[in-house]
């Protein structure tokens, strides 16, 4: 592997982008994070379309999804990402305010990678954020490409 | 009588008795005689053989007794349609010493007609109706006067006897076996008493039951008689003439030895009809041979009939004040259902009421899944074998009732002391339920006229066994068990009225239940999208709060002064709880929505993993001694009574963490109303009972947050879970002394 992979952060409120991006920051990673505002502009990033066309062959380390999102919402990437062969390696981590039952039931249907519930309290928020952006970017194995070319080869 | 028959089954069996043919025994007594006569030319076509042979069989009556045929004439001619012979007038038939007077009865049979002669002395022709008119107006007079049944009995028995002269005259009741008990008597002490006594159904065998509904007057005035053949045996249809309705009727031999056995050689009955139905007799006896005149039995039967009208009217009376008491109590308990939620609420509050409407000394609500018990019955478990046995029998049954219950379902002799008699009404079809009610057993000591159980005895001359009734009339005293006071016509209908009321109220819950639950669930999806956004949209800002003043503090803090510090650290806190509220009352409407999947579990077992996961958070140095007791199995959502366990462990804790040794129990108590009951104690602060109510609101609060932190929601979750798996939650406490928790789970069989 070449460089290391960015954090795809798809997030449209512009607080919660500044406060996970404190978070990310003080858990010191050198990883790049890359910032989509919508459910279109993630996928168009992932599959290197648009804006993203030209953009250095890579998968993310991993997905930090919102679960509300303007156009296409966060379930619908899930969908589209964990569906497709070609994108299912990419973890997904749904990172989202939002306590519903239906939604966490349906993630994992959809094959989230792990489900992750905003805490309120500011220390427990940094802790979240640091050990997932640990944990995915720093420790955890991708599968192995077998063969052919890397995703959207 | 078939002797083959009997002489194969060497046992004779009374019922025998049933079988005896007594309508057409082909004879008549000899205090009269029989024509049968073909009509219209009332040609004779059966003479009995006393009959003078002034005719004889095959002529036309007018040439032997024109003064008859005369009479029958009449008769055809009028509206002949009375059921039962019809008494035309006296006749006096030959001359000088043959002269005889004759009372002349007649009656239609099929296309015949039935004369009948009988002798009649000249002195008794004289004492016409008009005679006997005082006494009957004193008697009518005398029977408005009779305060009970009882006193009409006796005054019936007695005006009789007077009437007739018999030695004896007793009022004889049937029940409903058709067993016969004496209520009055009235005479002259030279034929011993049967006041109280009981007859055994099988002493008036069913045929002739049914021959004294439609005959109502029968006399024997010898029973030392020799019967008289009636001549040809056949009628021209070739049938035996049918004497059902003949005054002269030959009687079974069965009943002429009965009579001697008795010592009694003249009788005398009248039925007793009320509505249409043997109610009883009036049966009078008399030492030695005795002929009663026309005229007098005549008035004898007037005086029943209206004896029974007169009964009837007071049973009816007695039905109709018990309906209207009744109906008092009835009215009184439809309202009391009507307030509460569930009909079953407005019968348990209300005991006597429940109670009073049939009589009953106790009572039992009884559905698929509860069992609720009022006044005196028998223990539960037998409460719900009667159930499941009404249950099982019960097809399209809206109401049983039985005074005698171990007689249809012989388990229930184990508890005869409670539950005897019992009335039973089913409130629902598709979810078996009942309501029962009870009545104890009331020992009875009967006096028989003799033993009930009768054998035949064989016959003395050695021939054949033959049907004999009875020798004996000596008292035979039988303890009669396992039977409570009949349930009366009326508490019957005022059951089955409470069902009737019961079922419309749930008809008309489930017609308000059928439109609420529409609206329930459009309100259902509008709180779940108000909760969804509620937990996307509320909770964000508040997350954001708590980050930026963090960020503030940690990144910029040197450059606040110290109050810019303290005003941070204070809005953090602020946010903080604004949030953890959010969180909770999420939780709380989740827990409401969330379906309940039940299933039978070890209390202890859940008491103890939660008592574990709680303990990480006691401080360190505290001293906490947990007291749990035998839990036992219990039917729940295993996933919610966690979250009742935590809560009420955590609340122990915590109101306990200013004792020098917090001392917490966890207990099981014995099951009340069909429901397990379990509580936690501990020996904390305890709280104001005057505070009691608020104790399980949500966000209610007794305690100041700087003394004790939370927001309020956990008992209110507590009494949630409870109440959605059909329990109840309360709590007791003092101040200053500690609390106690307590809350209920229906029973399943299952988890017992």
């Amino acid at each position: 592997m070449a460089a290391l992979k960015p954090i795809l952060l798809v997030e449209d409120n512009p607080n919660d982008i500044e406060l996970t991006l404190a978070a990310l920051e003080s858990s010191q990673l050198a990883n790049q994070i890359v910032i989509c505002r919508d459910g279109a502009e993630a996928l168009d990033f992932i599959y290197r379309r648009g804006p993203h066309e030209n953009r250095q062959l890579q998968d993310p380390a991993v997905v930090l999804l919102d679960l509300k999102l303007p156009k296409v919402d966060g379930l619908e990437v899930l969908e589209k990402v964990k569906g497709d062969p070609t994108t299912r390696g990419i973890p997904v981590v749904m990172l989202t305010s939002s306590r519903e039952e239906m939604d966490v039931v349906r993630s994992y249907n959809l094959g989230v990678n792990a489900f992750v519930v905003k805490p309120v309290a500011f220390d427990e928020f940094f802790a979240a954020i640091k050990e997932i952006g640990v944990f995915w970017a720093l420790l955890n194995e991708p599968p192995p490409h077998r063969g052919g070319w890397p995703s959207n080869g | 009588m078939n002797q083959r028959d009997q002489t194969t089954h060497g046992s004779i069996d009374l019922s025998l008795c049933d079988r005896e043919p007594i309508h057409i025994v082909g004879s008549v007594q000899p205090h009269g005689f029989l024509f049968a006569l073909d009509l219209p030319d009332l040609t004779i076509v059966q003479a009995s053989a006393n009959a003078p042979t002034t005719a004889s069989v095959g002529e036309r009556l007018e040439d032997g007794f024109p003064e008859l045929a005369a009479t029958a004439k009449r008769y055809l001619e009028g509206a002949a349609d009375s059921d039962g012979a019809l008494y035309l007038r006296t006749v006096t038939l030959g001359s000088g010493s043959t002269r005889q007077a004759y009372e002349v009865a007649a009656h239609r049979l099929d296309d015949l007609l039935v004369l009948e002669m009988e002798e009649a002395e000249d002195a008794s022709v004289e004492a016409g109706l008009d005679a006997l008119n005082p006494q009957l107006r004193a008697f009518v007079q005398r029977l408005h006067a009779a305060a009970s049944v009882e006193d009409l009995c006796h005054l019936l028995a007695k005006d009789v006897r007077h009437i007739t002269g018999f030695d004896r005259a007793l009022v004889y009741r049937f029940d409903r076996d058709w067993h016969g008990t004496v209520l009055a008597e009235d005479g002259n002490g030279v034929l011993p008493s049967y006041l109280d006594l009981r007859f055994p159904a099988s002493d008036i065998p069913a045929q002739a039951r049914e021959l004294y509904r439609r005959n109502r007057l029968r006399i024997i005035p010898d029973a030392a008689y020799a019967p008289v053949p009636i001549r040809p045996a056949t009628t021209p249809a070739g049938k035996p003439l049918d004497l059902s309705q003949s005054v002269l009727r030959s009687v079974s031999p069965v009943h002429v030895e009965y009579m001697r056995n008795m010592g009694t050689m003249a009788s005398m009955s009248i039925s007793i009809l009320v509505d249409g139905a043997l109610w009883g007799l009036v049966s009078c006896h008399n030492q030695n041979p005795k002929r009663v005149p026309l005229q007098a039995r005549n008035a004898c039967d007037f005086l029943t009939q209206i004896f029974a009208l007169q009964l009837a009217a007071k049973v009816r009376g007695e039905h109709a004040e018990q309906r209207i008491a009744l109906g008092a109590v009835q009215s009184r308990l439809l309202g009391f259902m009507a307030e509460e939620d569930s009909f079953v609420d407005g019968l348990l509050n209300h005991p006597e009421d429940v109670l009073a409407l049939v009589n009953a000394s106790g009572a039992a609500v009884v559905t698929a899944d509860r069992c609720r018990l009022l006044g005196a019955t028998p223990t539960e478990r037998e409460v719900r074998a009667i159930h499941d046995w009404l249950t099982a029998r019960g097809a399209g049954e809206e109401v049983f009732s039985t005074e005698a219950l171990a007689e249809t379902f012989p388990p229930s002799a184990a508890f005869a002391d409670r539950a005897s008699g019992v009335l039973a009404v089913s409130v629902s079809k598709r979810f078996a339920s009942h309501i029962i009610w009870f009545r104890p057993e009331v020992v009875r000591t009967v006096k028989w006229g003799g033993n009930p159980v009768k054998a035949a005895q064989p016959d003395p001359e050695g021939g054949p066994d033959r049907l004999h009734p009875r020798k004996s009339f000596e008292v035979w005293k039988e303890t009669l068990k396992g039977r409570a006071l009949p349930w009366s016509v009326p508490e019957i209908e005022a059951a089955k009225d409470l069902r009737a009321s019961v079922l419309g109220i749930v008809l008309k819950r489930a017609e308000e239940l059928a439109a609420m639950s529409e609206e329930l669930q459009r309100s259902n999806k509008e709180l779940e999208a108000f909760s969804y956004s509620v937990s996307h949209d509320l909770r964000a800002p508040f997350r954001h709060i708590v980050g930026y003043s963090n960020l503030l503090k940690n990144r910029e803090g040197a450059n606040l002064s110290e109050k810019g510090r303290h005003y941070v650290e204070t809005i953090i806190e602020a946010a903080l709880s604004a949030g953890t509220l959010v969180d909770n009352l999420l939780s709380f409407s989740q827990m409401g929505r969330h379906a309940l999947n039940k299933n039978t579990g070890e209390m202890g077992a859940l008491v103890e993993e939660v008592r574990r996961k709680v303990e990480r958070d006691v401080a360190p140095g505290r001293t906490v001694r947990w007291e749990i007791g035998a839990l036992g199995r219990v039917y729940a959502d295993p996933f919610m009574l966690r979250l009742v366990i935590e809560n009420l462990l955590s609340n122990a804790l915590k109101y306990s963490r200013d004792r020098p040794e917090a001392v917490i129990e966890v207990g099981r108590l014995p099951p009340q109303d069909g429901e397990a009951v379990f509580y936690v104690r501990d020996n904390g602060v305890g709280f104001d009972m005057a505070y009691v109510d608020k104790l399980f609101g949500v966000f209610q609060r007794l305690h100041r947050v700087e003394d004790f932190e939370g927001t309020g929601i956990g008992l209110a979750n507590v009494r949630r879970i409870v109440e959605r798996h059909g329990g109840r939650a309360w709590a007791e406490g003092t101040l200053g002394k500690g609390a106690t928790f307590t809350f209920t789970l229906p029973l399943r069989e299952e988890a017992q």
